[in-house]
């Protein structure tokens, strides 16, 4: 989930310590019946099969690409330094690899997140 | 998880205090605590959090250094363009470590007082010496692939899990701490973290009622930094082997080099005489032989983790010819 639109793991805080932030999940991402782009994204590119990790998914995806949008770097970024790396699929997996998917459907995770990481937010 | 009372602490005089009380525990990022609270290995009766002290800010120190805020989270220290320019070891050895969405919540001063992950320490169904003295150590005739080879003993062999330690030990860290009395004090990273020895349940040399409240680090020393991490899976997985290295040379001429070990034992490793064998000598296989000769002394394996020895021979030979390459 988000917390002040930073992607953290909801299993591993309380509620209590973020009395007053603001707190996302996946309920929160659609405008009625307007789904979010990644939503939208990962029904496109067929982005799940069980579902059971599809909501982390995604929220994890909004987090990453707001990350990367402040210049973030990553393990594979070959060149720290630089402010702003570029969001190759191998930056992708590495970014998103704290959410593990078990019917492995990773490479139309990362296609769904690529699309998304092209739309306007 | 054992019912517990929450309090938020709105100093750090104030946190200390309350911290010294019998079944208190301060939480930060929660991300290791937490995980140990569901299992019942911690049972703390009450959590003083700290999370909205002052303490999550990157300074610039009169001598070149930085001083890290306890409450830094690990991927703003990783992002920070000073921490990417001036101390790289620093930044790859975080984003090495956890997954991101971790390293969003997992704190500065944490991340050194994080627990092992040894699955017997976990398992609170075997003995295991640190987290229940004098029970045994059920990873000596166990699974123990993980496990430390170098400044182990007959009560434990866990390793500590951090990267970013291991980075900070590189780079001759200072820790600074503020007790419930209030008084400061500056810990060498080397001197944070213990061996288990006969007593496997203290790790640190933190006292009761002493806050971690920020990391300074030295300017950054000459050479090439890299953070190199050897582990079962390409990403989010703990390190069999890492190795921090700032590694100063021209043309074949090794000038000094510092290096630090992760996955290895119970703290950063680091051997000053390896480094002596390094110090203005060839960059050669001669040299790297030493160097890892040094490294490896008093190595022990326990059956599962015997191949440590030779990757971490063979992951120092490549960090080492990949770090004098100029």
């Amino acid at each position: 989930m988000l917390i002040e639109g930073r992607r953290i793991n909801s299993c591993l805080t309380l509620a209590v310590m973020h009395d007053g932030q603001s707190v996302t999940t996946i309920e929160g991402l659609a405008e009625g019946d307007n789904l979010h782009p990644l939503q939208t994204a990962f029904v496109e590119h067929d982005g799940f099969q069980c579902g059971y990790c599809t909501s982390g998914q995604i929220c994890s995806a909004i987090g990453m690409l707001a990350e990367s949008r402040t210049g973030m770097p990553s393990y594979v970024t070959d060149d720290l330094t630089q402010p702003q790396p570029e969001l190759t699929d191998t930056e992708i997996r590495e970014r998103m690899s704290g959410n593990i998917c078990r019917c492995a459907a990773y490479p139309n995770i990362v296609a769904a997140i690529k699309q998304a990481a092209r739309m306007p937010t | 998880m054992k019912a517990f009372t929450y309090q938020r602490a709105d100093s750090t005089a104030h946190a200390a205090a309350a911290a010294i009380k019998p079944g208190a525990k301060i939480i930060a990022g929660g991300t290791n605590l937490l995980d140990l609270m569901k299992l019942q290995v911690e049972t703390p009766s009450q959590l003083v959090d700290i999370n909205r002290l002052p303490l999550d800010k990157i300074e610039e120190t009169p001598d070149g250094g930085l001083r890290v805020g306890a409450l830094v989270r690990n991927s703003d220290l990783a992002a920070d363009s000073r921490v990417r320019q001036r101390y790289g070891v620093l930044s790859r050895a975080l984003l090495a470590g956890a997954s991101a969405q971790l390293r969003n919540k997992a704190t500065t001063g944490g991340n050194l007082l994080q627990r092992t992950r040894c699955y017997y320490f976990y398992d609170v169904t075997k003995p295991c010496n640190k987290r229940n003295p004098g029970s045994g150590c059920a990873a000596l005739a166990g699974f123990n692939r993980i496990h430390a080879i170098l400044g182990t003993s007959d009560h434990c062999i866990a390793t500590h899990p951090s990267d970013m330690a291991v980075a900070m030990r590189a780079l001759d860290a200072k820790v600074e701490t503020l007790n419930h009395e209030g008084e400061a004090r500056v810990i060498p990273i080397a001197e944070l973290h213990r061996l288990p020895g006969k007593t496997p349940e203290i790790e640190t040399s933190l006292k009761s009622g002493e806050i971690i409240t920020a990391v300074t680090l030295p300017p950054p020393p000459p050479g090439v930094q890299v953070y190199r991490k050897v582990r079962d899976r390409a990403s989010y997985a703990f390190a069999l082997v890492s190795i921090a290295a700032i590694v100063d040379s021209t043309r074949g001429r090794i000038h000094s080099a510092r290096l630090a070990f992760g996955g290895l034992a119970q703290k950063p490793w680091r051997v000053p005489q390896a480094e002596e064998k390094l110090a203005s000598a060839a960059a050669d296989t001669v040299s790297f032989n030493a160097a890892t000769n040094a490294v490896l002394d008093g190595a022990r394996g326990f059956g599962g983790n015997d191949f440590k020895i030779p990757l971490t021979r063979r992951t120092l030979h490549s960090v080492l010819a990949a770090t004098t390459r100029t």
